[in-house]
């Protein structure tokens, strides 16, 4: 990746989380539906990492479920 | 030699079985409150795909915290593989039996509004061994509405070089960044970057390529980095249902390209029952050394289907069912998870898996 498109990456990354701090804020008494697993990121551990798994021993793209393991030999 | 691999796969269960007992053990509660998500889980996976390879996978986790800041997540499995993977039944169409062991491990402390966690994962199976040490550290900000979360991880893989024993080895160093962000009552967002670094031996010893009309063991390079950006939603919406919307743009430097995107719905029936369906759509481009069939003498070349051009479409349906008395024999707030996935691809690849999870709480 050319340094430019990487450090842009970044600029927009910084920016964005900057920028996303300053919402308004969601009192702990208004989360009621933010609290159902139905709006969890990654609700299940264990099925999300079978799923990335077996994903990734058929796809070449990996990434963005945070760190994996160390892969398998099927790959 | 075959011996020696049933040791080791023995020894990896070992390991996941003393793991899991330490973890038992260690894991005795020195506080009274005991946090909901404390769990411990069994899940079976079964996987069968066009090529009549099949996969069973039982797996156990558990989720314990000894103190309000202190605990541990630590999960361990087996992949039983009836039939090969799609790389053996090339050269094995009888089948060749084959198990992968793994078990996973990280203890977490909070101070504050600050979490650490360190971890490890260790897997093993015929002509394959990965290690894997991790560290992560994530911050809640703005009144908890703004999490920021940052990791590393180090791993040494080491495929043998079937059929001979030479064993080579692979490194890993990867880290991520991620933002998630409460915009709404019913709104929140997650932005993520990662980045991996990869050396050493990177070809698949099991499949062979084309070159000049000769069966030839790819030829990769040894250094591959690798780039994912995430974007991810998830909206509330009226009548109790959820929306979920993933994207993940991915790039490498071997010219790998791919966009992935998923969106969900998911509906909570009743307090007892969820249902949901997700469709994922995945396209990418092939490695800039990618060619159908290769003549002359071509620095690079592969036969790895991974690294292929293609576009693949996942579906998936889930059930949630948590009974109010409990479930069978376990306790009240036990939980069990029932999902269909079918995979197809461009390049006449399918799949389908089924999974059956259950999740009971320690202490209600």
């Amino acid at each position: 990746m050319p340094r430019l498109v990487r450090l842009a990456v970044l600029a927009a990354v910084l920016s964005v989380s900057t920028l996303l701090t300053a919402c308004a804020t969601v009192q702990p008494w208004q989360r009621g539906r933010l609290a159902s697993p139905c709006m969890q990121f990654s609700p299940d551990g264990e099925l999300a990492a079978f799923a990335s798994h077996w994903q990734e021993s058929r796809e070449g793209a990996a990434g963005g479920n945070s760190l994996q393991g160390g892969g398998c030999g099927c790959k | 030699m075959a011996a020696s691999k049933r040791s080791g796969l023995l020894i990896a269960a070992a390991v996941a079985a003393a793991g899991m007992g330490v973890a038992l053990v260690v894991g005795r509660p020195v506080t009274a409150q005991q946090p909901a998500e404390e769990s411990y889980g069994i899940s079976m996976h079964a996987f069968t795909d066009s090529r009549g390879v099949t996969v069973l996978s039982p797996s156990g986790e558990l989720s314990r915290d000894f103190t309000t800041r202190t605990g541990l997540r630590a999960s361990f499995g087996v992949d039983a593989i009836s039939a090969a993977s799609d790389s053996c039944i090339r050269c094995h169409p009888d089948g060749a039996y084959n198990a992968r062991a793994y078990v996973n491990a990280s203890l977490f402390r909070k101070y504050g509004d600050t979490k650490v966690s360190v971890g490890g994962e260790f897997s093993r199976e015929q002509f394959y061994t990965a290690t894997t040490g991790s560290t992560s550290i994530s911050r809640t900000l703005n009144q908890a509405n703004t999490t920021i979360a940052g990791g590393y991880a180090f791993s040494l893989n080491q495929p043998v070089l079937h059929p001979s024993e030479d064993v080579a080895r692979q490194y890993a160093h990867s880290a991520f960044g991620t933002v998630t962000q409460t915009l709404t009552k019913g709104t929140a967002v997650q932005l993520g970057y990662e980045v991996s670094r990869i050396t050493g031996f990177q070809n698949n010893v099991f499949l062979r390529a084309n070159v000049d009309g000769v069966r030839m063991l790819g030829n990769h390079p040894e250094l591959r980095l690798r780039h994912s950006i995430t974007a991810k939603l998830r909206q509330a919406l009226p009548g109790r249902m959820y929306l979920e919307a993933d994207f993940r743009r991915y790039q490498d430097d071997w010219q790998v390209r791919a966009n992935t995107w998923s969106a969900g719905l998911s509906r909570e029936v009743s307090p007892q029952l969820t249902i949901a369906g997700v469709y994922r759509r995945h396209e990418q481009t092939g490695a800039s050394f990618y060619r159908p069939v290769y003549t002359g003498q071509p620095e690079f070349f592969t036969a790895d289907f991974r690294i292929f051009p293609f576009d693949a479409d996942l579906y998936t349906g889930r059930l949630n069912f948590t009974p109010k008395q409990g479930l069978m024999a376990f306790r009240q707030g036990t939980s069990l998870t029932l999902q269909y996935e079918y995979y197809r691809n461009t390049t006449k690849f399918q799949a389908a898996t089924v999974t059956a999870a259950l999740r009971v709480p320690l202490k209600h």
